[in-house]
């Protein structure tokens, strides 16, 4: 395999315009809710409005009899389809060898709800209104269960038990690292800093609200299942795992994913329950998620409650680091949920550092709220704010500079490959360099002329970074494939089963493929979410995708050359060394004699399909954010945010900012407003835009970013991967700067999201405290 | 049964609703105008605005009903003979889409933005962009191209 | 949304008489509140009667000293109002400052006042103002109007046709939006009128928009932030829920009562 740390990617990459943006700027993307099949009726659902309780009965008499109505099901006709019980990847065993407990989960709620949105009952009707309307009319006798919310609490003996087979309401445990090296580190450190450090649940919240539209064939027992995907096969698994039925019998179809971040990588019961009804009714169901529902059943993220400790000797150098770590995943498991926190934090215990002993251990916990699920990141951002805010707040007990305690403890750049204690294998990074260039960048030096400047104005600034590392996703499938089909105009389409949300696959694919054919990337288009194509492949996430198919559309391309020069010397006439490839045409090197990759294709089907297997990379960096607090009202700006990256080499630097910009948000959004929050009977307080904060327009000023670039060694093209960096480094960097500043006036850490009126709060008991 | 009859881009539609029908509904579902996006359901993220007699509105909040006799622009009117509005060049040369689910909404605005602000302040686009979400872009493309857009038209 | 007949009323009278016969008929303004409220299906009418289009709500008018808005006039128009923008400048302030761009497009004073949501902007300014509300019945005073969270002194079918706002030496307003809904978790109208300085308060109060006297005394020895400054307000009457606490919300109208003070008395 050839190694191609090209850098011709920049010439047409920085200024190439996304390929996919001119359908979406006229308004002629497909979005799921786009979708009318033909004789479609449309479905509600009746979703429980109480946190726990057992269901006595449910009447439908009456809903069946409203106007326009055509079905009503019930957690009784799911399990007489037997959809009760979605797939699990927690497989693998954890403390004492001991596999995980798995709930059942009827795709409608039989005999229990268990979260306020848990499903009841799905009405179909002719129209989404009268459904909506007629699920008013059923009638639910519940008798109320006590209910408990709190992840800590949910373990305590006493607790209300949520499912029979959970006992305790622990799910898994599972331990990483080495406990006796811990203890002897503890044992002998100079100093320790403990922390609680709860990265608290928020909402994914993706602009486009989940919809689904299902077909049923009755003939050929097909089903046709149109949602939001992250990659069609995933979601077919998963679909497949819940019915039972055979995988050749559903195709998932999707175009344009309005956003993701790990939201749309579930498939979710409302998706099976419409598979029920479709089939039930025989004709195509659809439907269309309001914001209020999705707030309440969509798969919330993070919501990991850790405390940690770290132990240093005199001089700041980390002798271990342990942590005790509750992931809550609500009230049944999404099938990958818990495996995010119970793999990704342990890939990257030690951080960017040579700390040696390390040991955690993990519960998945369950609660009366509403499942919980990957979110941009996946409790990579989790360990990484864990270990950063350790390291920041020992620096300041210690009185040892922020920086200079990471330069002391980081591992060396003449380490890598290096081996870490928990089994990773970092390949290459140079977290010295990353760090420098950043303090450079964010002029580090004068921030004490500028805080001066700010407490003139009777404000207060802050500085505070992070340096991070993160794995990227290997996959849960055995390969990536793309298939590259040639047309007889020379134009190419691809395939992937990689889904893009927003990432532009549709440009950085065709840009590596166009670079490997050494034609304008225009030329290709990429098609995903084509069923019909049978492609092996992974789901975008976990920012895996450049390096698994982004690499495989330059194995594809390199293919394509390959399988295609003896068919085209065989059309000049000549032998295949006697041709020579460039810019999508085969020349004679004997004659003159050309033929182009179209021509070839108008007398022969010329279809390659490359294929590739990539484990993690490690991308890295280090972010810096400048804050200012106003002490009148505890609003906090963000006056800069520096972000220095490596995550090898850049296809596409615009997207790759974007990217950037986007993730940061998200960050941003979580440490100062975004919190679901529910209330202790475990109704929801934050179900609407009107009380979960998202970001806004002028919010965050400015992003200055740089790279730091090492090629990755795990891909021929030196890429990393970088969707979720922005989420993994900002956690950490803006609650640094937020304690930078409030830690003089003898503000303790305190608990995200660092909202106004808490930071007021904390600044107001801080002074009286004085 | 409300009968409606409103300008749609350029063209007369009638239907006969319900009369509860929101515009949004009437666009995506009766005349088949599915760029005009539902994001929320508390009429916070914008997605769904389109322009009624020449104001930015947002449809999901306002009724078909309401809207009768008035000359509706949603996106897919908003290029004219086959050119983009500059608002919409300016989306996509300034990389200001990701998903692009918001993105009709965002075009919406900033072409009745820039319409107001010919010439935007940095804090008149971040006024005018409150009634809209995104949340892939972190807004700093938005509100460089909502600029960018501005000097597209003033060139045109 | 819950099924209900829509009816474009063709006169204010008519708009009454329907309002009148139905107690479960309900006026639709701009909506920017009533359409999400139905299609929350928190509200079930039988019948919308739309008056945004009756002449009789229309018009803005300067004479006499006093600043008349109809009823049925948006946000947007009462904020790039030369007439409002030249006699109540604060007005048209506060007007721009309402939801966003969209719910300015659409919302209508005249709906807002008769919600009186008790974060809504123009409740403060209609009482800071000693405004009239001019009713399809009789006019009445501001302090008489608003009776509470979302409740008024509206009878059943008693439509708002104008509001008059006698004109004030100088105002101002100022608010603390809250992030997420944009409402205020705290706005102040300072007005300075013949008859002292009134100062209304909205965002906060338990029961609505109210009346900081303690405000209106310091600062009728002069308009000035250090003014404001010495004031707490007491926090019992305070709204409290999970966006702040009642001494968080009592802070912030302090804070945007010295910004609004600092504004009138011409330094920052």
């Amino acid at each position: 395999m050839d190694t191609h740390h090209s850098h011709l990617f920049e010439v047409g990459g920085a200024k190439l315009a996304r390929l996919e943006d001119l359908r979406l700027i006229k308004g002629e993307g497909c979005y799921a809710a786009d979708w009318a099949l033909p004789n479609q009726a449309h479905a509600a659902f009746l979703r429980s409005d109480r946190a726990h309780a057992r269901i006595l009965s449910v009447n439908t008499a009456a809903a069946r009899k409203a106007k326009g109505v055509l079905a009503v099901l019930t957690g009784e006709d799911a399990v007489k389809a037997g959809y009760v019980k979605p797939l699990s990847m927690l497989t693998f065993a954890g403390k004492d060898g001991k596999k995980a407990s798995i709930p059942e989960r009827p795709v409608l709620a039989h005999g229990r709800v268990r979260f306020v949105g848990d499903l009841v009952a799905m009405v179909i009707a002719e129209t989404a209104l009268q459904a909506q309307d007629a699920t008013e009319l059923i009638e639910v006798d519940y008798q109320d269960l006590p209910a408990v919310v709190s992840p800590r609490a949910t373990l305590e003996p006493g607790a209300p038990q949520l499912h029979d087979n959970v006992p305790g309401n622990l799910c898994f445990e599972q331990e990483a690292g080495d406990a006796a090296a811990v203890e002897a580190a503890f044992a002998k450190a100079a100093h320790v800093t403990k922390l609680r450090l709860d990265v608290t649940r928020v909402a994914p919240n993706p602009m486009e609200p989940r919809a689904c539209a299902v077909a049923f064939d009755t003939a050929s027992g097909k089903f046709t299942v149109h949602s939001p995907v992250q990659g069609i096969n995933m979601m077919r698994m998963q679909l497949a795992a819940y019915t039972g039925v055979a995988d050749d019998k559903i195709e998932v179809v999707a175009r344009d994913v309005g956003g993701g971040f790990g939201q749309r990588s579930i498939g979710y019961p409302e998706y099976v329950a419409l598979m029920l009804g479709a089939k039930t009714l025989g004709r195509p169901v659809k439907w269309v998620s309001s914001r209020s529902e999705g707030f309440l059943s969509d798969s919330h993220g993070r919501a990991n409650y850790i405390d940690g400790e770290l132990a240093l000797d005199k001089d700041g150098t980390f002798l271990g680091m342990r942590i005790d770590w509750i992931a809550d995943l609500g009230a049944y498991l999404h099938p990958a949920g818990p495996v995010s926190p119970m793999r990704n934090p342990v890939t990257c215990l030690n951080g960017v550092y040579k700390t040696q002993a390390l040991y955690g251990r993990w519960r998945v916990a369950l609660t009366n709220t509403a499942p919980v699920s990957a979110y941009r990141g996946a409790a990579r951002p989790e360990i990484a704010f864990a270990i950063e805010r350790l390291v920041d707040e020992a620096a300041a007990q210690m009185k040892i500079d922020p920086a200079e305690i990471r330069r002391r403890n980081f591992i060396p750049t003449d380490a890598f490959p290096y081996k870490t204690p928990t089994g990773s294998v970092y390949d290459i990074a140079d977290f010295h360099g990353v760090l420098d260039k950043a303090m450079k960048l964010a002029d580090v030096t004068g921030f004490p002329q500028r805080r001066a400047e700010s407490e003139k104005r009777g404000m207060i600034r802050g500085l505070g970074f992070s340096t991070v590392i993160e794995n990227s996703g290997a996959g849960m499938f055995p390969k990536d494939e793309i298939r590259l089909e040639v047309h007889a105009d020379g134009n190419i389409t691809a395939y992937s089963v990689s889904h893009s949300q927003g990432q532009g696959h549709e440009t950085t694919f065709a840009q590596i493929i166009g670079d490997g054919l050494g034609i304008p990337a225009e030329r290709i288009k990429l098609r995903q979410g084509i069923g019909e194509q049978g492609l092996i492949g992974n789901h975008t996430g976990g920012s895996r995708t450049i390096v698994g198919a982004g690499t495989v559309c330059h194995i594809a391309a390199k293919k394509l050359v390959e399988v295609a020069t003896p068919l085209a010397a065989e059309q000049l006439g000549v032998e295949p060394s006697q041709v020579a490839y460039a810019g999508g045409e085969f020349k004679s090197t004997a004659s003159n004699k050309k033929i182009s990759l179209g021509e070839l294709a108008a007398k022969k089907p010329l279809v390659v399909t490359g294929e590739g297997k990539f484990g993690s990379t490690f991308p890295n960096g280090c972010h810096v954010a400048e804050i200012e607090i106003d002490p009148k009202t505890g609003v906090t700006e963000v006056t800069s945010y520096v972000t220095v990256d490596d995550c090898g080499t850049v296809i596409n630097h615009t997207i790759v900012e974007g990217q950037m910009h986007g993730a940061v948000a998200q960050g941003w959004g979580q440490i100062f407003g975004e919190n679901i929050v529910y209330d202790e009977t475990g109704q929801m307080l934050t179900g609407s835009f009107m009380d979960y904060t998202m970001p806004k327009a002028g919010w965050i000023k400015d992003i200055t970013i740089a790279e730091h670039t090492t090629f990755g060694t795990i891909s021929p093209l030196g890429v990393k991967g970088m969707g979720e960096s922005g989420c993994t480094a900002s956690l950490a960097a803006l609650t640094n700067a937020m304690m930078n500043a409030l830690r003089p006036l003898g503000v303790p850490p305190l608990d995200m999201p660092l909202t106004a009126h808490k930071v007021w709060q904390a600044i107001t008991a801080a002074k009286k405290g004085k | 049964m409300a009968k409606i009859t409103l300008t749609v881009n350029g063209e007369k539609r009638s239907a006969d609703v319900e009369d509860r029908t929101l515009l949004v509904n009437f666009l995506r579902d009766e005349l088949k105008l599915t760029g005009t996006h539902v994001g929320c359901d508390t009429s916070q993220c914008g997605a769904c605005t389109v322009h009624v007699d020449g104001r930015a509105v947002k449809s999901c909040t306002m009724l078909a009903a309401q809207a009768e006799g008035c000359e509706v622009v949603t996106i897919e009117g908003l290029a004219k003979n086959g050119k983009l509005h500059p608002a919409q060049a300016a989306f996509t040369e300034c990389h200001a889409l990701q998903c692009g689910f918001c993105t009709p909404g965002m075009i919406m605005t900033t072409a009745a933005l820039i319409k107001q602000h010919p010439q935007p302040t940095d804090e008149q686009i971040v006024h005018g962009l409150e009634g809209n979400l995104c949340r892939c872009t972190g807004y700093l493309n938005i509100v460089k191209a909502v600029k960018h857009a501005a000097e597209l038209q003033k060139a045109k | 949304m819950y099924s209900f007949q829509y009816r474009k009323a063709k006169s204010l009278a008519e708009a009454g008489e329907v309002l009148a016969k139905d107690d479960e008929a309900k006026p639709l303004s701009g909506g920017m509140t009533l359409i999400p409220t139905l299609k929350q299906r928190l509200a079930q009418p039988t019948q919308l009667v739309d008056i945004a289009g009756l002449p009789e709500l229309a018009g803005i008018d300067n004479k006499n000293g006093v600043l008349t808005i109809g009823a049925a006039t948006r946000h947007a128009d009462v904020a790039t109002s030369k007439a409002v923008q030249d006699a109540i400048p604060a007005l048209a302030c506060l007007a721009a400052g309402i939801g966003d761009p969209q719910v300015r497009n659409r919302g209508t004073l005249g709906g807002s006042v008769a919600n009186n949501d008790p974060a809504a902007d123009y409740p403060a300014a209609v009482l800071a103002l000693n405004a009239k509300v001019i009713t399809t019945k009789r006019e009445i005073a501001a302090a008489d109007f608003f009776q509470g969270m979302f409740t008024t002194a509206l009878e059943p079918g008693e439509l708002i046709v104008k509001i008059a706002f006698p004109l004030p030496k100088a105002a101002a307003y100022c608010k603390f939006p809250h992030p997420a809904s944009g409402y205020a978790m705290a706005g102040v109208f300072i007005a300075q009128t013949g008859d002292g300085v009134r100062v209304a308060v909205t965002g906060a109060g338990a029961s609505g928009v109210f009346r900081w006297a303690e405000a209106e005394q310091a600062l009728a020895k002069g308009i000035s932030a250090a003014a404001i400054e010495k004031l707490t307000l007491a926090a019992d009457d305070i709204n409290e829920d999970i966006h702040g606490t009642r001494e968080y919300r009592a802070q912030l109208v302090k804070v945007v009562a010295t910004r609004a003070a600092a504004a009138l008395s011409g330094k920052k």
